[in-house]
């Protein structure tokens, strides 16, 4: 019962900060920025004390940027994109052809370890056509992912 | 015969006694004091008691407080089959079943919610996150800890893994000084919270600058499960939360000693929490395998700027300006290799710049375009900032000094202690260059003639240098409270004071040259007034050199009543090995009416 009712609680909680996410309620790369803390106050005692402002979260459900309320403890790559700051760590890791948040997409696409090299190599190479603009969402870069996999014999099967 | 029937008798009369005798010992077990939150004398407050009030975590009215009555009471709730109770406290119902030797009876398979928790949670690799303290930061200069749990394939990565954090929840619609309060002396709740990795890194590393370590722990399948079960026992519970001792670092520590209660990480007391101790603890325990380390934001720029000439840096921050700029020939006519650093650090430059507060669209826009450009070079493999050595490494925080000098042309003895932390002449070494914070810093003094007297107390004494550099333009600030001695008039008196200013600092190699601009407020007996004002300023070099430090300064204060007080100075510190340092000190003090020379030297011995 408890748990109904915490659950309840965090979904409330989070369509209260998707009302005052900063730059509306778009998911795109201009919006991938802190959630902004009441102050320099604030900021400094939620790093005293190690805590957060308001919601507490606990797993089966958690808010995470106003994007995506589903946030559950494993990921697609669409609500991973949709974490707060992990676009642009993709966005990052994809120009570059490597790194941490391209590795952690992929497995959470269920890229099976012996194509994530090919992988990368061709997000890498797509990069433009993945991120066409700084307005793109969690939603439309999957879209585009999903595209570029097609056109790849390799990744076709695996998309 | 009759001895036989004698002993029959007192064994089933005996039976009951037994039983109970067995639920005493249960109540007793190290392990149901560790699932209850027991104090066993760790830290100060709530001794022999749970440090939970929360009456949700209990199954007996008064089980906070009684052991035994819980153990009834979880006996009773958890022991029949399909108990709701049992899916609320899985780790008691292990803990009861194994030592009860129940049946088999389902156990917690009608328990939904937990087993889809427990089967999405990961549960193969336990670690404890160290996100070390950040230049800037008072807040933040002792670090934090939090656990990670992953999946354990290593070529998965850790960025799917899971975050345990213990932290203090704040509803926040104030701003007020009242929180700041609250956080140091207790009154706000703390709870667990569960989120994923990522967002830990996003907030340490990528937001805060901090550098982040990974200490591998090597709990076994068996305690893994311990921990995990009892998470989930934990989820909406109320604890307080103190910044001293029960604070992130100790609930972690309590969790870790949960999954193997035969540890002797509780044995001590702990009267307050340093996250650097939890690690060395943790290592003193046996419970450390391995050691990562994942640099800051500020450090990977920092890594590839060391990579780029002058001109280099130029265009760096020209392209960060204006992505058009990699159009242009001087960009052009770079080697592949530079472009790709080049352009690297100016979007790494673009986002330490923008990573807090909104974010304008011109922004986003501009960072899209350079990584088009850092997508169009070739990647330059392995820009890694160099691995500093690791917090718990450090010297010890607690400090004992005991030395001599001559102040004029008196010898004295001093004796100094420190409750914490590391003053920037202490051995460097798994500390951060140019930061300091030293709490209840003592010294009382016998001068020849004279009395024991109380030399110098710093209740507080923060000083953070953040070299600027051509990327990076923070200010350095220093803010003091306690109480010091200087000549006011002939005579040397005890002041009681408040001091503190904004300041720059540069970074050339090992050596840091700073100056701050400072304000002083004093109490004094001299002076008419109450509290005595003065402005002035504060200048000096600091040397990190392989074998000691060095550092120079001169302070200049000009008092609202023309009273003035200079005082230069130069320090040196050789550490001796980890825990050891010889520091010697020359400094001239005085005012208007008159003015000493002191040498100082003293051995230092950092502990704990």
């Amino acid at each position: 019962m408890r748990k109904t009712l915490l659950a309840a609680a965090l979904v409330a909680t989070s369509f209260g900060a998707q009302a005052s996410a900063p730059g509306g309620s778009g998911c795109g790369w201009g919006n991938m920025l802190f959630e902004g803390s009441n102050g320099m106050p604030m900021h400094l005692l939620a790093t005293l004390v190690n805590g957060t402002s308001g919601n507490r979260t606990f797993g089966i459900t958690s808010g995470t940027n106003g994007c995506d309320t589903s946030g559950a403890l494993s990921y697609n790559g669409e609500n991973m994109l949709a974490q707060a700051g992990v676009m642009e760590e993709v966005a990052q890791d994809m120009a570059m052809g490597d790194g941490e948040a391209l590795t952690a997409l992929s497995v959470s696409m269920g890229i099976p370890a012996e194509e994530r090299a090919h992988f990368k190599k061709t997000m890498h190479e797509n990069f433009n056509t993945i991120f066409p603009s700084e307005d793109v969402t969690a939603e439309e870069v999957m879209g585009n992912i999903q595209t570029v996999m097609n056109k790849d014999k390799q990744l076709a099967s695996l998309s | 015969m009759k001895s036989i029937n004698l002993a029959l008798i007192l064994v089933l009369a005996s039976a009951p006694l037994w039983a109970r005798a067995t639920n005493e010992e249960l109540a007793e077990h190290p392990r149901w004091k560790a699932l209850l939150h027991i104090n066993e004398g760790t830290t100060w407050r709530y001794q022999g008691r749970s440090y939970i009030d929360d009456p949700e975590f209990f199954l007996h009215e008064s089980g906070a407080t009684d052991a035994h009555a819980e153990l009834d009471a979880s006996i009773e709730q958890l022991r029949p089959a399909e108990s709701e109770a049992r899916c609320d406290f899985p780790a008691r119902y292990r803990f009861l079943s194994q030592q009860l030797d129940w049946p088999d009876d389902g156990a917690l398979s009608h328990c939904s919610d937990y087993q889809e928790w427990r089967e999405a949670m990961p549960e193969e690799r336990v670690a404890l996150i160290f996100p070390a303290s950040y230049l800037n930061s008072p807040s933040s200069m002792f670090g934090h800890t939090l656990l990670r749990i992953d999946r354990g394939n290593d070529e998965d990565g850790v960025w799917l893994s899971r975050a345990i954090n213990f932290g203090a929840t704040v509803q926040g619609q104030e701003n007020s000084i009242l929180y700041i309060y609250r956080g140091l002396f207790g009154g706000y709740p703390g709870y667990f919270s569960n989120v994923p990795y990522m967002n830990k890194i996003r907030d340490y590393a990528h937001l805060e600058n901090r550098d982040m370590w990974e200490y591998q722990l090597n709990l076994t399948q068996g305690e893994r499960k311990w921990l995990l079960a009892h998470l989930w026992e934990l989820e909406d519970i109320e604890f307080d939360y103190l910044f001293l001792d029960e604070n992130c670092s100790f609930r972690l520590l309590e969790l870790i000693h949960l999954a193997r209660p035969d540890s002797t990480l509780m044995d001590d007391f702990r009267f307050a929490e340093v996250p650097a101790n939890t690690v060395r603890s943790l290592d003193r325990a046996g419970f450390i395998e391995s050691v990562d380390y994942r640099p800051s934001k500020a450090n990977e720029l920092d890594a590839l700027v060391d990579r780029l000439s002058a001109s280099e840096q130029d265009l760096a921050l020209a392209l960060a300006r204006d992505a058009s700029v990699a159009e242009e020939e001087a960009f052009q006519a770079l080697a592949p290799r530079s472009r790709n650093l080049v352009a690297r650090a100016a979007y790494a430059h673009l986002r330490l710049q923008n990573r807090e507060g909104e974010r304008s669209q011109e922004v986003a826009q501009r960072g899209l375009a350079l990584l088009r450009v850092v997508n169009r070079t070739p990647t330059v493999p392995d820009i890694d900032p160099q691995r500093p050595v690791s917090p718990e490494k450090g010297h010890g925080t607690k400090m004992l000094a005991a030395g001599g000098g001559m102040l004029g042309d008196r010898g004295f003895g001093e004796l100094q202690a420190r409750f914490s932390y590391h003053d920037w002449l202490d051995n460097p070494e798994g500390y951060l260059n140019g930061a300091a914070i030293e709490a209840f810093n003592a010294r009382i003094r016998r001068t020849e003639g004279d009395d024991l007297t109380l030399e110098q107390l710093d209740v507080v004494n923060i000083k953070s240098l953040a070299p600027r550099n051509r990327f990076r333009k923070p200010v350095s600030w220093f803010v003091n409270g306690g109480l010091d001695r200087r000549f006011i008039g002939s005579k040397r008196h005890l002041t009681r004071h408040v001091q503190g200013g904004p300041g720059l600092a540069w970074e050339m190699g090992p050596v840091i040259p700073y100056a701050y601009a400072m304000a002083r407020a004093e109490n004094n007996s001299a002076h008419d007034v109450l509290v005595s004002t003065a402005a002035g300023a504060r200048a000096g070099v600091l040397w990190y050199a392989e074998s000691f430090q060095l550092g120079l300064e001169a302070e200049g204060l000009y008092y609202h009543n023309d009273d003035r007080r200079y005082r230069p100075s130069a320090t040196l510190n050789v550490p001796v090995g980890r825990n050891h340092a010889l520091r010697a000190r020359i400094e001239r003090d005085g005012g208007p009416d008159r003015a000493e020379t002191e040498f100082h030297l003293s051995w230092r011995y950092y502990f704990d």
